[in-house]
C-alpha cells in the first residue's frame, strides 16, 4: 500500500508488481498499482481543471506508477542515508509521462539518477 | 602429478655429480676428445677442471639431456668453504605499529579534517558538544542544507555521523550525515534542547506523540539572528576573524 501524492485523483494505491525486478521497490522504480482509494469529484476542490484531473483514475484501475519516497533507508554515493516516514508514488501513463500535473510533497532525489526528472521538476521539494 | 618428480630429478642428478671427483666426470673425456672442445679451449685460455665447461649455447643440440647437471656444476663450484650470506629479518610490523587500526583512523581523520574543527565539535570533552535532542543544521557543498532534531550521534572514528529528523511538507524525513564527509560544509547548532535528554538515542521521537514536527521556524530565526550578528561584527570589530561556519 502506498500513498499517491499527485493530483491524478488516487490517494491510496496497492502495488501489485515491480517492473524493475521481482524484489522490493526503491525510489525511482516503476511499479504496477491498483487504485484502492480515489478522491471523489466533490473533494477535488474548486476549479474545473482539478475536477477533470480527479476523473483520470477511479477505484479499481490498474496503472503504472513511480515510487518517489520509501521508508527504507537508502544510502547515497556520498554516504548520506535518507529515509522517509511513508511510502509514496506518482501515477504515470504507459508512455512514462506523469498523469497528474502537480506533486504535493517531498520526493527523493534518487529520481534524477533514474531519469525521472519530469516528476522531480513537478515536485515541490526534493531531498 | 608428474611435475614435482621432474623438478626434483635434475637436483638429484646434480648431487651425484657433485659427489664425484673431477676426474671421474664422464663428460670431460668426451669434450677433450671432440674437436669442438679443442676449439673452445682455444677461445678460453684457462681450461681448468670444471670451470672450462662451455656455455650452454655452444652445446650440441643432441646433448640436451646433459645440459642441466652441467649448468648446476657450473653455477656451484666444488668449494665447501663458501659462506652462505644471511640477511637480517625485515622489521616487524606489529612492533612498528602496535595499534594499526587506531593509527589508520587517525591518519584518515587528519586527511579529511586538517583543522580538527569537526573532531573538536563532536568531542565529548567539548562543553559545547551537540547532544541528542538539539536542533542542528548541516550545510552541504552540493545541495540544500538540511536541518532537524538530532536523534542520535554515532561516534565511530571516521564514520562518525549524526541522525537528523525533520518534517518536510507533512512528511517525516530522516537523514544520516557523516560529519567527516567532504561534501559537508558545516554543522551548526540551531537550538539546544531545554533539558538534556536522558537517552542517547531518541528514536521514540518518531512516534506522533513525541514528534517535534517541523523545525523550519527555529532555523529561520537562527539564520536571521546569525545574519544580524555577522553584519554587526563586520561593522564593529574589524580584523577579528569570525569563528567560521561552525557557530556556537
Amino acid at each position: 500500500m502506498l500513498n499517491c501524492i499527485d493530483n491524478s485523483g488516487a490517494t491510496l494505491v496497492e502495488c501489485v508488481a515491480n517492473l524493475r525486478m521481482k524484489r522490493h521497490g526503491k525510489v525511482g522504480d516503476r511499479i504496477i498499482v491498483v487504485v484502492q482509494k480515489s478522491r471523489s469529484m466533490g473533494d477535488s476542490g474548486p476549479g474545473g481543471t482539478s475536477a477533470a484531473a480527479a476523473n483520470k483514475v477511479r477505484r479499481g484501475d490498474i496503472r503504472h506508477a513511480i515510487i518517489v519516497r520509501c521508508a527504507k533507508k537508502v544510502q547515497r554515493k556520498d554516504g548520506m542515508v535518507v529515509r522517509f516516514d511513508d511510502n509514496a508514488c506518482a501515477l504515470i501513463g504507459k508512455n512514462g509521462e506523469p498523469l497528474g500535473t502537480r506533486i504535493n510533497g517531498v520526493v527523493g532525489a534518487e529520481l534524477r539518477a533514474k531519469q525521472q526528472s519530469k516528476i522531480l521538476s513537478l515536485a515541490s521539494m526534493h531531498v | 602429478m608428474t611435475s614435482p618428480v621432474c623438478q626434483i630429478r635434475p637436483i638429484t642428478i646434480g648431487n651425484n655429480f657433485l659427489r664425484r671427483k673431477p676426474h671421474q666426470l664422464p663428460h670431460k673425456s668426451f669434450w677433450s676428445s671432440s674437436k669442438a672442445a679443442a676449439a673452445i679451449a682455444n677461445t678460453f685460455p684457462s681450461p681448468s677442471s670444471t670451470d672450462s665447461l662451455p656455455p650452454s649455447s655452444l652445446l650440441p643440440s643432441s646433448d640436451k639431456r646433459l645440459r642441466s647437471p652441467w649448468r648446476i656444476l657450473h653455477d656451484r663450484p666444488n668449494s665447501p668453504s663458501k659462506r652462505i650470506k644471511t640477511y637480517p629479518p625485515p622489521p616487524s610490523s606489529p612492533k612498528l605499529h602496535p595499534f594499526p587500526l587506531a593509527d589508520h583512523t587517525a591518519a584518515h581523520i587528519a586527511e579529511l579534517d586538517p583543522n580538527g574543527t569537526r573532531t573538536r565539535l563532536f568531542d565529548r570533552n567539548n562543553p559545547d558538544v551537540p547532544n541528542p535532542g538539539d536542533i542542528l543544521l548541516a550545510t552541504f557543498k552540493t545541495g540544500d542544507p538540511f536541518a532537524g532534531v538530532c536523534l542520535s550521534i554515532r561516534r565511530q572514528g571516521v564514520d562518525t555521523a549524526i541522525l537528523l529528523r525533520n518534517r518536510l511538507l507533512m512528511t517525516g524525513v530522516e537523514m544520516w550525515v557523516k560529519i567527516y564527509s567532504p561534501n559537508v560544509r558545516g554543522i551548526e547548532v540551531v537550538k539546544r534542547a531545554k533539558k538534556k535528554a536522558r537517552r542517547a538515542r531518541l528514536y521514540y521521537m518518531r512516534k506522533p506523540k513525541h514528534d517535534k514536527g517541523s523545525v523550519e521556524g527555529e532555523v529561520e530565526e537562527y539564520l536571521r539572528r546569525r545574519r544580524l550578528i555577522r553584519s554587526g561584527a563586520a561593522m564593529g570589530v574589524k580584523g577579528e576573524k569570525m569563528t567560521g561556519k561552525r557557530g556556537r
